[in-house]
């Protein structure tokens, strides 16, 4: 019987097998880890170093200097508020501050349940729609700062954000 | 290759870069990121050239010298270039200091760097005089910040053993960063983040240790900034002297450069810097060496105690004694890390003096640990470490220890005699491959410690032995016929404790080195029983409810004391204690609340006693706060009334603000800060006072300069000043006293000296006043500030600098509930 821990460690093994063995393959084998475990795990990166033979604290400077990389499992769902030009004309600054203020996190972070990833975005493409809030891809037009908690309420199940 | 440099005509060996070439040549070329130990960077950008052929400014760290090249080092656009570079670094470096109008005067009246917890400008650094950054911008003639500076709050790291990092000081040079990958072939550190958020750090905030830091040393030695600093050597300031000898924790015996200041030893790093040494060698010696409990004068037993006696008598007394146990009765156990001099004369007192065949020499196992035991029949023993069970003792007639730290063993020694060890003695010494390797004495012992030799050669001579004449180890080596003994300086492999802690050696002549030096307690071994931590708990009667860092190193503290709550009047202080042995600091009250039965104190980390005090949190105890003592300022109608304030003086003046405008008085608060971070209490004593006016000495808010600046202006344009009020540190209250002496105001300054006992018993506080003697407890705080002399109250401070450096150096590594190492987050 395999612990999940093995699991997860004979993936990092068929990821970096798709790649050059050389340093070179980093940035590529933590795409690939961070799109299979969601995120770069510290196990994850200890494993890196471990078969790459780079140091994890090395490994992990390179990762921080990307934003698309992040080092906490993601929240269930992903709400992206856009600050893009149209979106912040029409008042997406509110719209951010009160998913902030409802969620009690900062853009950027988990809330602490684990459920909700709150993001900023510079534009989503739907200018014509904003101010505009996506979750989990599904976008939401002409958001207002009262319609947020029923937006939120839909994805967190118990209604707890009401 | 032949190339042009600055109009002179140099000659370049093959793979060298123009930097190279040019320092070979005696060119200067300002350069920060580029150390003789690394390869080149290119990260500072200080030392761009011009090249003819070559576009714009290429780095010449990272250029390779060609044939025929011209190069040009320092154009009016070099040195622009330069200076703005510089200053966009000194952006996020404290640098107010560098940009300071009275930096001289400054430096003439406080040469010596104030230890503060956190630095907030070269004045309060541990790397001044070292320091390259200050170095550069004084050669570059960098005089101004083009915009406020940014500081970080990024918390300082004082929880890992040996070291403290204040990342707030950090020019992102990358020279730690390089030469950890350098001597440990893999990154304990790196660059983390981007942008204005990039910091050294570990992989996920992990602590060093954790990191798998093996703690050479290498960064804090490779450091241009106080950024990273040897926790036990920094407030020594620069070695006056470094003497060269080996180490002997172990026998793979290192070359060690020892610093000295004062006689003591306070830093130690390998003679060789390509290689590391082991975190014995880089960070064991001075802290083992310099205890505070060595032994340093003889003892003899008087009933039930050891008193002590001096050399003379305690020799004869030996002697005596001795003559009874010649034979095979005696014996004298010492082991291999005593120097083949020191040996040769055992071996000898053993064999001719007492006629005994019982020299025993213990060759210490891996781990340092030197175990014997005595002969059956031993009536008589001469241990020279702590190397035999406290039982063997009870069959001896006399015992006699000779050692450089007290023992269970040596408590019960009939009599105990104060050896020099390591780098306080001359010798030889074997390392593991048979090699000789000399001991240079780099320091004096402690107190009347003396080399073992001599102790063993005077003994002897008290015996009426003859052949014992040394008067040198010297003396004893050329008998030997001991020759060649040469520093182990060109070391191919660093020794395997350098890259892996774990393998250290835990004992040193039966001491465990833990025990003395504190930050390997903190470092797992490769041996089991490890020493507990020494937890001390304080209970006091006085809580901490409340406690905040409101600028950087400066801290508000409110306490539980209702007594000193009920009678508390402005210009009053108490004297606080942490705990039992805490040394009495007076702190100005700030505030009080009769009620609630509350004080505010605002403190400033400055030493060993208010760093304790800050080290608090809320929950916390004081064992005592008296007062309030001192006689409350005169508050009565004065007209307009100018109070200028500096440091902890910005909380200080509260009550003052508020009595002296209940008074009817125009109440008018000038501030000092070195940059417009460390302002705090804006909004309150802006709510207070009638004008308020700030002042930073970089500029960076209100008027440039310090408070007196910004009170002369006002006093030139002829504003009416019925009594200024100085508090802050002497240097500020002084030259506001000096500058407001021309025109004839009034000028009080809230004096502190050290103080101990506050009722005007003690004298501590003596300053002197217009010629008088006065004590600033119960005289004080608050006298005429033109009749004031400042350099006695300086001196008088600085009275036990000596002490609280030695006390600042065995400060333990921060102990906190915090993660990963990354000390008191406190900071708000």
């Amino acid at each position: 019987m395999t612990s999940s821990r093995d699991k997860g460690l004979s993936r990092i093994a068929d990821i970096l097998a798709k790649h050059p063995a050389n340093r070179g393959s980093l940035i590529p084998v933590l795409q690939d880890i961070q799109q299979d475990f969601g995120y770069l795990s510290e196990e994850a990166v200890a494993e890196l170093e471990r078969r790459m033979g780079i140091s994890a604290n090395e490994i992990y400077g390179v990762a921080t200097f990307y934003t698309q990389f992040r080092f906490s499992p993601p929240g269930e769902h992903t709400i992206l508020s856009c600050q893009g030009t149209a979106c912040h004309v029409r008042g997406g600054r509110q719209i951010l501050t009160e998913l902030e203020q409802r969620l009690g996190v900062t853009a950027g972070r988990t809330t602490a349940d684990g459920k909700f990833d709150l993001e900023r975005v510079a534009c989503i493409g739907c200018c014509a729609l904003a101010p505009v809030v996506a979750v989990d891809g599904k976008v939401h037009a002409q958001v207002t700062a009262k319609k947020i908690p029923s937006i939120i309420s839909r994805y967190a199940g118990e209604g707890n954000f009401s | 290759m032949k190339l042009t440099i600055d109009g002179k005509s140099v000659i370049a060996k093959e793979g060298q870069t123009v930097l190279e070439c040019a320092l070979n040549n005696d060119i200067s070329i300002p350069h920060l990121c580029t150390h003789s130990q690394l390869s080149a960077f290119g990260a500072c950008r200080l030392c761009l050239v011009e090249i003819d052929g070559i576009r714009g400014y290429p780095t010449s760290c990272t250029t390779p010298a060609a044939d025929a090249m011209v190069v040009r080092t320092d154009t009016q656009a070099l040195q622009n270039l330069r200076r703005n570079i510089l200053a966009l670094m000194m952006l996020e470096h404290p640098s107010a200091c560098l940009v300071c109008s009275r930096r001289e005067l400054c430096e003439q009246f406080r040469p010596e760097a104030e230890r503060t917890g956190r630095t907030t400008g070269c004045h309060t650094c541990s790397n001044k005089e070292i320091c390259e950054v200050r170095a550069l911008s004084e050669e570059l003639g960098f005089a101004e910040l083009p915009v406020p500076p940014a500081y970080h709050e990024r918390p300082v790291e004082r929880s890992e053993p040996f070291m403290d990092r204040d990342l707030n000081l950090c020019i992102l040079c990358g020279r730690c960063v390089r030469i950890c990958k350098h001597h440990q072939g893999r990154a304990v550190i790196d660059f983390v983040g981007r942008g204005s958020q990039t910091h050294i750090g570990q992989a996920f905030g992990n602590s060093l240790l954790d990191a798998g830091c093996q703690f050479c040393g290498a960064c804090v030695d490779v450091c241009p900034t106080g950024s990273l600093a040897d926790r036990y050597a920094k407030w020594y300031g620069r070695p006056e002297a470094v003497a060269e000898s080996t180490c002997i924790f172990c026998d793979h015996a290192c070359a060690l450069a020892l610093g000295t200041k004062n006689g003591k030893v306070t830093a130690a790093q390998a003679v060789d810097e390509n290689v590391p040494v082991c975190v014995l060698g880089r960070f064991a010696v001075p802290e083992f060496l310099n205890g505070t409990d060595r032994l340093s004068t003889p003892h003899m037993r008087v009933g039930q105690r050891l008193r002590q006696i001096p050399w003379e008598q305690a020799l004869e007394m030996v002697a005596g004694k001795l003559r009874q146990f010649a034979g095979d009765g005696f014996a004298l156990v010492c082991d291999t890390t005593s120097t083949l001099e020191d040996r040769h004369i055992f071996k000898k007192f053993t064999n001719e003096v007492m006629k005994s065949t019982n020299y025993i020499e213990i060759e210490p196992d891996a781990h340092g640990v030197s175990r014997g035991s005595l002969p059956a029949g031993t009536k008589a023993a001469l241990l020279t470490g702590n190397f035999v069970d406290l039982a063997a003792l009870k069959e001896l007639g006399l015992s006699i220890v000779q050692d450089c730290y007290p023992t269970p063993v040596s408590q019960r020694a009939d009599v105990v005699l104060p050896a020099a060890v390591l780098a306080e003695v001359e010798g030889t010494i074997l390392d593991r491959s048979g090699r000789k390797r000399p001991l240079h004495k780099a320091c004096e012992p402690p107190g009347q410690a003396k080399p073992e030799w001599w102790i063993i050669c005077r003994l002897a001579e008290a015996m009426g032995a003859e052949g014992f004449e040394y008067e040198s180890a010297e003396a004893i080596s050329k008998e030997l016929r001991i020759s060649n003994a040469q520093l182990w300086v060109d070391r191919v492999e660093a020794p395997p404790a350098a890259t892996d802690f774990k393998l250290r050696r835990t004992h040193f002549r039966g001491h465990r080195i833990d025990e003395k030096v504190r930050g390997l307690r903190e470092l797992p071994v490769e041996d089991p029983c490890a020493l507990e931590p020494a937890q001390e708990k304080h209970e006091g009667a006085f809580g901490i409810l409340e406690k905040h860092e409101i600028a950087p190193n400066v801290h508000e503290i409110i306490i539980q004391a209702p007594e000193v709550a009920k009678k508390a009047l402005p210009g009053q202080f108490v004297i606080a204690m942490v705990d039992e042995k805490s040394e009495r600091v007076p702190y100005t009250l700030c505030g009080w609340d009769a009620q609630a039965g509350t004080i505010t104190l605002v403190v400033l980390e400055k030493g060993q006693s208010s760093r304790k005090l800050i080290l608090l949190s809320a929950g916390d105890k004081l064992v005592h706060v008296v007062g309030p003592l001192g006689v409350p300022l005169d508050i009565e109608l004065y007209g307009t009334v100018v109070l200028a304030a500096g440091c902890y003086g910005i909380g200080g003046i509260v009550p003052i603000v508020e009595a002296m405008k209940d008074a009817g008085n125009r109440v008018v608060v000038v501030t000092e800060a070195r940059s417009h971070y460390l302002h705090y209490y804006k909004k309150k004593l802006q709510g207070l006072c009638d004008e308020f006016v700030e002042t930073t000495i970089d500029g960076s808010v209100g008027v440039k300069g310090h408070a007196i600046d910004a009170i002369a202006e006002k006093l030139k344009a002829g504003e009416k000043m019925d009594c200024v009020i100085a508090v802050g540190c002497p240097f500020m209250m002084m030259v506001t006293a000096q500058e407001t002496k021309p025109f004839g105001v009034k000028t009080l300054a809230a004096l502190n000296p050290i103080m101990l006992d506050g009722t005007g018993m003690c004298g501590a506080c003596r300053v002197t006043v217009g010629n008088q003697t006065k004590f600033a407890c119960v005289d004080g705080p608050f006298f005429d500030a033109h009749l004031i002399d400042w350099d006695e109250l300086r001196d008088r401070r600085a009275a036990y600098s000596a002490q609280e450096i030695h006390s600042l150096g065995r400060t333990e590594a921060v102990v906190t509930g915090h993660s990963g190492g990354s000390g008191c987050k406190c900071l708000h």
